[in-house]
């Protein structure tokens, strides 16, 4: 089961001429993903590693019949690449670029509220992916291994360690989300843990947030009502000084609010078990896999 | 990225904000020619400088004669500031701002930000002026009236009457007081703005409004659609290492300890940063080289870290997506040839090209301590200092 992609998904690279949009899609056809077409205004009716290429999204869907994008268009003009998937209701929406101005998303965001038939997730995010069956994004695959723990994360590379952990001790993971590192994305935490908690397949749940915001204490209050699985969590940026922006966007602690401190609070509220070192999220996992009784 | 006052003002003017008369010094014939063109025989001297706590750290003064305003513009003009808001390096003022000032008859609040539990563009006004603002929505939350602002830049007109009503603004002032924050609000959309405040708007005593101070903070993502804010960067305002890093695109923040860290992606380097602190070491920065970082990125975010002459030991947590770990040790080996590291180089490599990457490093014949996992490679840091 999993969830939001599985063998079977079809998935369309926007930007796919592009040195980024290319790689990442060879290395998902490597992986097994099941590409079948790419977005490039401009080189429609070409063919890029064995896809055939179209101008629009609308046609490529029309031809294709297409469930998923994964954009991997520059921040200048992603956000209209994120809006045109949508008018051409693509169920899901994986925009990996980094840097795409607040205001642009403010509009994303607005029209993704609204959207019927598309759910979107990034931007500035490692993408998507259901272990032996679809990889949508830029994450190694080879860490991963097919298990029971869905992972949901605001970061790239930390997430990694997590799966790492994971694999290593046996537990393997269900789907992987990284819903990015800005501070407005298409799917935030509270998204993915109903997802999760929706799934057969997912036994327990590992978090990864860190500072600025107030999604982890959100999905705290989510947990404690709604969560039937054993949750454990890590929160980066503990350390980090307030006021400074720690390189994502969304990461920073301003006014008071957003510190690491407090998201650990809420979440060891909600009976999730708070690792306090990324070196033992796996570790933690078991934890409370062992310790549940919510 | 922040803007100083006087170009937050400037900006503020273009949108038809009322701004009492100013000019900037940054040197004394500067200051003479702001005298008289603006025919001042008494003023407002402050320093220009990207922090606050201005007043109290003495760089804000008044003059009561057209020699005083000399003599106080000459003598801030270089001032070093130090504050908990610029850390212990301090921030030097290249130049100075002189402004008429206002005869004030009450201060109020009014800026604008992104909301971002809301997820959109608002307009935050509070009768009382002056003060942090955070503080009153700390404590008297009710004081605090947020309105939302339109994508176009617009305020709906029924939202400025409500402002108009909750400020005590009547007649004149209240016609006056809607325009300004609309202006306000337009200039905070159309310059891509994350911060645009004006503390205090002042009512003076002949019943007009200005803009006393403003500070302007411009979303970096934004920049390079933003041409003229983005040519007003000032990189007096930050550490050479800062400065360094921005030209090479690397996120960077300084610390104050002597492990300096090089990771890919920001949460995992906050992560490593949180790993250093828990084995009892402390970070000399923050840097993320990010995903598909070239070899001369590496090798610059590396000589930034070796230039802090407080780092003793470096750590290179790479975890390699985009990132391909050849070329994170391409990028070392490069460094390392160019300027021959002293201290001790903790590299642990996971991810992409990961095999390549080891065997690199391996050929090079660096003195480099490796580490398997995120834990070893932090305790390895921590513990090479103490021996």
């Amino acid at each position: 089961m999993a969830i939001l992609i599985n063998k079977q998904t079809k998935i369309i690279t926007q930007g796919i001429s592009g040195k980024a949009g290319r790689f990442h899609t060879e290395q998902c056809l490597l992986y097994g993903s099941n590409f079948v077409g790419g977005v490039t205004p401009g080189k429609g009716g070409q063919e890029i590693l064995g896809l055939p290429v179209f101008d629009t999204v609308y046609e490529a869907k029309k031809q294709t019949g297409c469930d998923a994008t994964v954009i991997f268009v520059p921040p200048p003009f992603a956000a209209d690449a994120i809006l045109e998937a949508e008018d051409a209701q693509i169920p899901l929406i994986i925009c990996i670029t980094e840097g795409i101005p607040v205001l642009d998303m403010v509009e994303v965001n607005r029209i993704m509220k609204l959207s019927k038939k598309s759910r979107l997730i990034g931007p500035n995010c490692p993408g998507v992916i259901t272990p032996d069956e679809c990889k949508i994004g830029i994450m190694p695959g080879y860490i991963h291994k097919k298990g029971k723990v869905g992972i949901v994360s605001r970061s790239g590379t930390l997430t990694y360690e997590a799966v790492w952990q994971t694999t290593a001790l046996g537990l393997g993971q269900s789907t992987c989300v990284g819903i990015g590192g800005d501070p407005l994305n298409g799917t935030n935490f509270i998204d993915v843990l109903r997802l999760f908690q929706d799934d057969p397949e997912t036994e327990a749940i590992l978090m990864i947030g860190e500072i600025g915001g107030t999604a982890e204490e959100e999905a705290a209050a989510w947990i404690q009502s709604e969560c039937t699985k054993p949750v454990a969590a890590f929160v980066a940026g503990f350390t980090a000084p307030p006021g400074r922006r720690m390189g994502h966007a969304g990461a920073i602690i301003s006014g008071g609010k957003g510190t690491a401190k407090d998201k650990m609070q809420a979440l060891r509220e909600a009976k999730v078990v708070v690792a306090e070192s990324p070196a033992e999220m796996g570790t933690k996992m078991i934890e409370a896999i062992k310790k549940f009784d919510r | 990225m922040n803007l100083h006052e006087y170009q937050a003002k400037e900006i503020l003017e273009s949108f038809g904000v009322p701004v009492p008369p100013f000019g900037v010094a940054g040197t004394t014939s500067e200051i003479q020619k702001i005298i008289r063109d603006l025919n001042l025989s008494e003023g407002v001297v402050k320093i220009q400088v990207h922090a606050g706590g201005r007043g109290k750290a003495g760089g804000v003064k008044f003059a009561r004669t057209a020699d005083e305003i000399f003599s106080v513009a000459e003598h801030l003009i270089g001032m070093k500031m130090i504050n908990n808001q610029t850390g212990p390096q301090g921030v030097i003022a290249k130049k100075v701002l002189i402004s008429k000032p206002v005869d004030i008859q009450k201060e109020y609040y009014l800026g604008a930000v992104i909301d971002r539990e809301q997820a959109r563009p608002i307009l935050i006004a509070s009768s009382e002026g002056g003060m942090e603002i955070e503080e009153i929505a700390l404590k008297t939350p009710e004081k605090i009236l947020k309105l939302p602002i339109e994508l176009t830049g617009e305020i709906k007109h029924f939202r400025l009457v409500r402002l108009a009503n909750f400020m005590g603004w009547q007649g004149k002032q209240a016609q006056e007081g809607m325009k300004i924050a609309q202006k306000i609000a337009n200039a905070f959309i159309k310059n891509d703005a994350s911060l645009l405040e004006i503390n205090p708007l002042v009512l003076d005593k002949q019943g007009d409004l200005w803009a006393l101070d403003a500070k302007l903070s411009v979303d970096e993502n934004a920049l390079f659609r933003q041409p003229f804010i983005a040519s007003c960067y000032d990189p007096s305002q930050q550490s050479k290492s800062e400065v360094d890093a921005k030209e090479f695109d690397l996120a960077y923040v300084a610390l104050n300890g002597n492990i300096g860290c090089m990771v890919n992606g920001a949460g995992l380097a906050m992560a490593t940063m949180d790993l250093i602190y828990h084995y009892g070491g402390r970070p000399a920065n923050f840097l993320d080289v990010g995903g598909g970082a070239s070899k001369e990125k590496v090798a610059a975010g590396f000589k930034i870290i070796l230039e802090d002459t407080q780092v003793k030991a470096v750590l290179v947590n790479i975890f390699g997506g985009i990132m391909n770990c050849a070329t994170i040790a391409e990028g070392i080996i490069e460094a390392a040839k160019e300027f021959s590291i002293q201290v001790p180089l903790i590299v642990r490599l996971e991810g992409t090209n990961v095999e390549m990457g080891k065997r690199l490093l391996k050929e090079s014949k660096l003195a480099i301590l490796t580490a398997e996992s995120l834990a070893e490679a932090a305790q390895k840091a921590v513990s090479v200092l103490k021996s």
